[in-house]
Parts: structure tokens; sequence; C-alpha cells
């Protein structure tokens, strides 16, 4: 018995001293985000406000046009909320498709699928880019939002969590005369649920951290999203450390609010997606 | 048809025939706006070979400096919340929220990251400086810059990893454990003889997703270090950025041509990662 006690207090210090590194970081930008400029400048570190202002706030959300955060924010969140729901749907279909449907070569084409899987995206970065600009989306919320929806990954998971569901559901209801759309929206949408639920917090939180491939495509600063935006931004405000932190705290909490709301959901997928690789 | 159709087209269009043309690409002289024209193997040549070449000098230094910051982070990576992860599997008081903790940075973007952390290792403001009595310029000098990025970005990605080890830890049979007390192990002889060869396929498969993550490293060297000093942690990405779409005409022949040599070194790691996936399907 002492034996176990011994392991759980070493590894209860070693998890607070590390919890304590992880967090310093964000307390520290969170605090310092209301802080006031000038007292950042005459005091140096401290670690809570000496006096709790929100200008910072009020100035890097309304009061600059070359780095308009609260314009950025909300491109960001059109952006990644529309990109979700094409995924979800491009995604459950073709899922439906590869598990439900028999066609010449099925197997064959997903095997492909998974295996261009291995081609490394930085290769199709600069192609990418001429493709979309003679789609005429540069500077366009579709350069964000459609290109994502290519990837195999999500279909691969929503594929294998189908397969556990047993086709005799689907036959029970074609028998009862519904057809393939209807069997899809009817009997399999409902029941894919938890894995689609991963997949959308996973595209949008993946959308709204996206970094390299918004800074190419936007170059308009008004069109831009947040993540790329921040890096001009970055350029702004070298030396004031209150507005930089009050956009970047901006910019982190839709995801940790997600997180708050869903976390089981998050760590769940860790293990599941890992369960179906490793 | 109609189910797969419209994934099958995206896929098309925006995955597998990019790949291609930025293949072909990398043997022309394009620029981003005429038509390309087919120069053989030029672009490799002069950069590859050329030593004349100021891309020669980019493609070393930028591949030599992924591979670096490959090499320093992937361990860690590693290595941290394999530690984090057993420490939490002897369930602690709190384990739940230590655990929320940890993931957490993961869920932020890479610029809002880089931004805390610039200011975290800032020379006069900075708390990384106030609590240490000698006050290195971090993100201006070396080793300290190549330390600042590893512990960045340790902090931000180890999330992932973490989680996938605790599902794996939570697999291994607790009878090994007791027939290995029995027979008098100790504590590190469990670990290295039992826990090791039990999560071996997750070890594996994290240390794949790992590097290929690392390779495509971009955001923190731009945001953190901006490449110095003196281009010692300016990374490949951050020449094929620049060549392609920077100021100035575009040279997009040629950064295919490092786009396709750093997609050579992640494929190589990519192939595993597809045999492990097979493996399980």
């Amino acid at each position: 018995m002492k034996k176990v006690n011994i392991s759980t207090l070493i590894s209860f210090i070693f998890l607070l001293c590390m919890t304590l590194i992880w967090i310093f970081p964000l307390a520290w930008s969170l605090f310092t985000s209301f802080k006031d400029e000038i007292d950042i400048q005459t005091f140096g570190f401290t670690m809570l406000p000496i006096h709790w202002v929100i200008a910072n706030y009020q100035d890097v959300l309304f009061n600059n046009t070359s780095a308009p955060v609260a314009k950025w924010f909300m491109n960001s969140m059109i952006i990644s909320v529309t990109q979700t729901i094409l995924v979800l749907v491009v995604v459950s279909m073709a899922a439906y498709g590869y598990t439900r449907l028999r066609f010449k070569g099925r197997d064959w084409l997903f095997s492909f699928l998974l295996a261009t899987m291995m081609f490394p995206a930085v290769v199709n970065l600069i192609p990418l880019y001429k493709i979309v600009d003679t789609l005429g989306w540069v500077n366009s919320y579709w350069a964000a939002i459609v290109p994502g929806a290519a990837a195999v990954f999500n279909v691969f998971l929503v594929r294998q969590f189908m397969i556990g569901i047993p086709i005799e559901l689907d036959e029970s209801a074609r028998i009862d005369g519904a057809n393939d759309f209807q069997i899809y929206t009817k009997v399999t949408l409902p029941l894919i649920k938890p894995v689609l639920t991963v997949v959308a917090l996973f595209t949008f939180t993946s959308s709204w951290n996206d970094f390299l491939w918004p800074s190419i495509v936007f170059n308009d600063i008004d069109k831009m999203p947040i993540t790329p935006g921040l890096q001009l931004l970055q350029g702004m405000y070298v030396t004031d450390i209150g507005h930089a932190m009050a956009a970047a705290i901006i910019a982190i909490v839709p995801t940790f609010i997600l997180y708050l709301f869903t976390q089981r959901y998050f760590l769940q997928s860790m293990s599941l997606s890992s369960g179906v690789k490793g | 048809m109609i189910f797969i159709g419209p994934h099958l087209l995206l896929f098309a269009l925006f995955f597998l025939i990019p790949i291609f043309f930025g293949v072909y690409i990398s043997f022309t002289n394009w620029d981003l706006v005429n038509t390309p024209e087919f120069v053989g193997l030029d672009n490799y040549k002069d950069i590859l070979l050329n030593k004349e070449s100021t891309f020669y000098t980019q493609l070393h230094t930028g591949l030599g400096n992924t591979f670096k910051f490959v090499a320093f982070t992937v361990p860690a990576c590693i290595v941290i919340p394999l530690l984090l992860a057993a420490a939490l599997h002897v369930k602690p008081k709190g384990m739940k929220i230590f655990q929320a903790i940890f993931y957490l940075p993961v869920l932020f973007s890479i610029s809002a990251v880089m931004i805390i952390w610039s200011m975290m290792f800032n020379v006069s403001f900075g708390p990384i400086n106030h609590y240490f009595t000698s006050s290195p310029n971090w993100l201006g000098t070396q080793p300290y810059a190549w330390i600042a990025l590893v512990v960045v970005t340790v902090w931000w990605g180890i999330g992932g990893n973490m989680i996938i080890y605790q599902a794996a830890l939570n697999g291994v049979s607790k009878e090994y454990y007791e027939a290995a007390s029995l027979d008098g192990a100790g504590r590190l002889q469990k670990f290295f003889h039992i826990t090791l060869p039990s999560i071996k396929n997750q070890l594996l498969f994290t240390i794949v997703i790992t590097t290929i993550a690392q390779f495509n490293i971009y955001g923190q060297a731009l945001m953190l270090t901006k490449g110095g000093p003196s281009s010692s942690t300016t990374v490949l990405l951050m020449y094929i950025q620049q060549n392609a779409f920077g100021s100035g005409q575009s040279i997009a022949g040629i950064a295919s041509a490092m786009a396709v040599i750093l997609g050579l070194c992640i494929m190589a790691v990519s192939v595993i990662q597809f045999f492990l996936l097979r493996e399980r399907k």
C-alpha cells in the first residue's frame, strides 16, 4: 500500500510542476492584455496588472484599420463554419458510398485514396495557388473553405466507423421501400453522429488555426482570417505588449470555449484515431 | 456515384492534380504567370550542385535547419508526453484537470502562440528573463534561439501524443506487472521490459506523425526567431514561400524543386505510416 502512495505523490508533484509551466504563459498573457501600456513600460515585468484596463481590447478590435481584428474574427467565423458544414456533407456522403454502395473497383479506389495520403502536401502548395487563382478565388473566402474538403483522412475515419454499423438496418429500410438517399439521410446519418461530431470539431479548429495557406491566398487586409492576420499585427505592435496580447487572447477564445464544452470528444477522438492507425 | 462524386472531384482538383503539377513545374522555369517552359534538371542542378548559386545556399541552409529542428524537437515531443502520460496513469488527484491543461495549447493557432511566446522571451519585459539571473537575448543569439524554438514547440504540441500514450497505457494488461512483481522486477525493469514493448505500436505511430509534422516547420521560425540570428533558424519552407510568393518576381520553378526535395524527405517517413495504417485496416 505504501509503495502506491509514494508513486502517486511523485506523479502528483511532477504533474503540478509541469502544469505551472503550461499555465504560466496563458495566465501571464491574459493578465497582460488588461495592463495599461504605460505601466508595462514603466514597471517592467509584473504578473498582475497595476491598473486594470480594457483599452487594449477596444483598440485592437475597433481602432486599427491596418489590423482590423474584429473583421478578421468574423472572416474566420464564416470560413470555419462553412468549411465544417461542407466537410460534413461531402465526407459523410463519400463514406456512405465506400461502405454501402456496390460498384466495380470500389475497394481498389479507396486503397488508392489511402495511398495518396503519403504524398506530402508541401509539393501541391504552389500549383494549388495557381488553381485557386484561376478560379478567381484569391482574396475570397472560397480559397480557405473549399480545398480543405479534399482531405482523405476524414473519409477514412467515418468509413471505419460505418463499417461497424450492421448493414441489416439498411436492408430493412430498403425492404420498406427506401432508396439510397433516404437510407443515407434517415438511417445512416443519425447513427454516425458521434464520429461526425469529432470530424466537425477537428475541421473547425484546424480551419480556424490554419496559417500558411491563408497567408498565401489572402493579401487584402479586410478579407483575411485572424490566424494569418496576427502575423501582420505582430509587426505593428512590437513594443505594445498589452495590445499584442489582447489580440492573441481574442484569437484563442473560440477554440478554448469549444474545448470547454466538448472536451470529452476531443480526448476520445485522439485515442480513436490512434486506435485505427497505430 | 452521386455519393462519392463530390469528394472525388474535390480530391482530384485540389489534391491529386496539384501534386503532379507541382512535380512537373519543378522541371520548368515557371514564374506563376507565364506558360512554364521545360528546363529539365536545371533547377535541381542549380540548388543541389551549383555552389555559386544563392538557391544552393538557401537549400542547404534551409534543409539543414529543418533537419536540426526535427532532430531537436521529435525526441522531446515523444519523451515528455510519455512521462506525463505515465504520471497521469497512476490517477493522482486532479488528473482530469492536468490532462485538460496539457492538451489545451494544441487547440491554439500558431500565430497566437508565437505572439505570446515572443513576449515571454522579450529581453526587457518578458517574465523569463525576470526569473533568470542572466539575461540572454533569447531570440537573437544562439544557442538560445534554438532552445526557445524547442521549448515553444513542446509546449504547443505534445497534447495529442500524451492522449495516445494514456490510451496505450490503459491497454497494458495488469497481469504482466503482477507476474513481474512476483519475479522481483523493479520499477525501471518493468517500464523497459513490459511497458515499452506493450505500447510499441503507438510509440512508432507517434514518432512517425510527429516527424512528419515537424518537417513542416514554418510558423515558429517565421514568427519567433524570424529565421535568425543570421539565417541560423531559417527553415526550408520559409525559402519556398519567399521564392514562390515573396515580393519581386516569382521563381516558382526553383521553389517547386525545393518543395519536391522537402517532400521526398517527408515521404520517406510517410511510407512507414502507410504500412502502419494498412496493418490496422
